[in-house]
């Protein structure tokens, strides 16, 4: 007696899981809110630090980064992204809704692998589609005629604009592994919001300027910056680190999903 | 099918599940019976991969659920009937399972079908009422057309209609030749659902048995008899060599004699009698019997029987 149906490719696999996955990113209005908030937040407070930068004298110029001030609102993309990503984990535990997953994809590592494909591609859609945003808006705003010239054939601009997109991306995925590993919404949420903004905050009252490695300052001092700037690292180190980070949290939340039962 | 061999589970210092092994076969439906936190939802939960064994193995078809090829389409689980996430409709978290194991959507409209949901397919599951709770849990469980089925305290909150509803249901599966495990601690409900019957007490077989076999050898059949006579009644069925109760209502129960052969007696001796009543020994006289002995037995002893008391379910 058979009951399955006839298909036969051999067993189910990333494909299935990480179509079952977008599939449930988007089924729910909460991902649209998240989304919605990212895209509006960070484009205001563009808009907002762009407008206080305009129509200065000249003067004021000196040893401005006009590429660099067009990314400020993505301090406001960085925590909505990693939410986002903290929620696709923490829904499922805080719903229960993890055990009926794991029944479908008992692979543990497939699933939270399957999870990850998903939230970094929606990231880094979002992240790239979020800088190019704000390079434009930045455009709109301060002109095209400042120096450094800022066009994104100039040297560093599309390095600054690319490389912030994929560091949303990153965030995305810090925040989806988190999510993993504490299973809790509001705990998970708290641990990023700790990573990204109490830690620098912490760390620039001690002596080492430490502050320098955190996820934030680094996307704001190094990867965003066409101008260097003296007492930060360098855009390449800082995004080497920005990979470890990521690479060291998803490490982690794959210890507790695999290890814990859910 | 399900084989379950030596299966231990331990929390910490708690155990759950200790050396449990049964089978369920296909064809009928396995009851699962056991008072709560006996460990019912926590081998439910190792059968299907979500709980790890600390020793022991929990097989379906032959192989851990953990590598199966097609879960869902091997295994159906009715596990805890919110575990959906509120925001998301009917036809999405169905959608959503059904993209996992290839399973074509329009088996999604048929099991929303089967359950009765085609009305509210496309409503948030967090504004289900319990008993659409569950109908839809059974959806999700059918949606891979399993040939092994599960299902944890499928009747839980459900009114009379929705219990019967489901009693058929689990029926008509077995009758189509599937392997149904399900689990309940409302015995009365397993007496008419279940042919077999697997009971566990603290995480330990007790009873491996069909639900005839089970009533049979654990509580006796007795007669009930009204009589306006009782002490005349009482002494012609000593002197027959039965056995004789007084019970409440003005009753009295005869042990040790058929229905017939009382009333042979009563047609024999003159008397006059009101009420003969053959009365079927309840499972759950059964059941009390079998898990009190559990208890005394644990008891008894050790320190290990004392860590196995206070092995609680893992509740979720």
């Amino acid at each position: 007696m058979t009951f399955a149906s006839g298909r036969h490719s051999s067993r189910y696999g990333l494909r299935q899981a990480c179509r079952a996955e977008w599939a449930k990113v988007f089924s729910i209005r909460s991902t649209w809110w998240t989304l919605f908030v990212t895209v509006v937040g960070t484009l205001v407070v563009t808009a907002l630090s762009a407008s206080s930068a305009a129509h200065h004298r000249p003067g004021w110029y000196q040893g401005f980064d006009p590429t660099n001030q067009s990314m400020s609102g993505l301090a406001i993309g960085a925590l909505a992204i990693g939410v986002l990503g903290a929620v696709v984990f923490t829904s499922e535990y805080g719903s229960g809704t993890i055990r009926s997953s794991m029944a479908a994809t008992p692979r543990r590592l497939k699933f939270l692998l399957a999870k990850l494909l998903v939230v970094g591609a929606v990231a880094l859609a979002v992240g790239e589609g979020l800088t190019f945003s704000c390079f434009a808006l930045g455009h709109a705003i301060l002109g095209s005629s400042l120096v450094p010239p800022w066009s994104l054939t100039d040297p560093g601009v599309l390095r600054a604009v690319v490389g912030s997109g994929v560091t949303i991306g990153l965030l995305g995925l810090m925040g989806a592994a988190i999510g993993a590993a504490v299973r809790r919404t509001a705990g998970a949420i708290g641990i990023y919001v700790a990573l990204l903004f109490l830690l620098p905050l912490l760390l620039t009252k001690m002596p080492g300027n430490l502050a320098r490695f955190t996820p934030l300052i680094i996307i704001a001092n190094s990867i965003a910056a066409v101008v260097r700037q003296t007492g930060f690292v360098s855009p390449v180190v800082g995004f080497v680190l920005f990979a470890c980070y990521t690479v060291a949290i998803i490490l982690l939340g794959a210890v507790v999903v695999t290890r814990r039962d859910p | 099918m399900i084989s379950v061999n030596s299966l231990t589970k331990q929390f910490g210092n708690a155990r759950a599940v200790s050396n449990l092994s049964f089978e369920v076969v296909p064809g009928v439906v396995t009851g699962f019976l056991g008072p709560n936190g006996s460990g019912k939802s926590t081998t439910m939960r190792t059968i299907m991969g979500l709980d790890t064994p600390t020793s022991g193995t929990a097989l379906v078809n032959g192989k851990p659920y953990r590598e199966l090829n097609w879960p869902l389409r091997e295994v159906g689980a009715l596990l805890d009937a919110n575990a959906v996430h509120p925001a998301r409709t009917a036809y999405s978290h169905l959608r959503c399972l059904a993209y996992t194991n290839d399973i074509p959507l329009a088996r999604v409209d048929e099991v929303l079908g089967i359950v009765g949901l085609t009305d509210v397919a496309n409503k948030r599951a967090g504004k289900f009422s319990l008993g659409m709770g569950q109908r839809f849990g059974m959806a999700g469980a059918l949606l891979g057309d399993p040939s092994v089925l599960l299902f944890d305290e499928p009747v839980n909150g459900l009114d009379p209609e929705g219990i019967r509803w489901v009693r058929n249901l689990l029926r008509g599966l077995a009758a189509e030749g599937r392997a149904v495990f399900v689990s309940s601690h409302l015995i009365s409900e397993m007496a008419l659902t279940a042919d077999r019957l697997v009971v566990i007490g603290r995480g330990a077989l007790i009873a491996d048995t069909t639900v005839r076999d089970f009533t049979a050898l654990n509580g006796p059949d007795s007669v009930r008899v009204v009589t306006p006579d009782v002490q005349s009644f009482a002494a012609a069925v000593r002197r027959a060599g039965g056995e004789v109760d007084l019970v409440p209502d003005d009753a009295v129960a005869v042990r040790g004699m058929t229905s017939a052969a009382v009333g042979e007696l009563v047609a024999r001796e003159r008397l006059i009698v009101h009420e003969l009543t053959p009365v079927r020994a309840s499972l759950e006289d059964a059941f009390m019997e079998l898990t009190r002995d559990a208890v005394e037995y644990r008891s008894g002893g050790s320190t290990e029987a004392a860590l196995i008391g206070s092995g609680g379910e893992g509740e979720l």
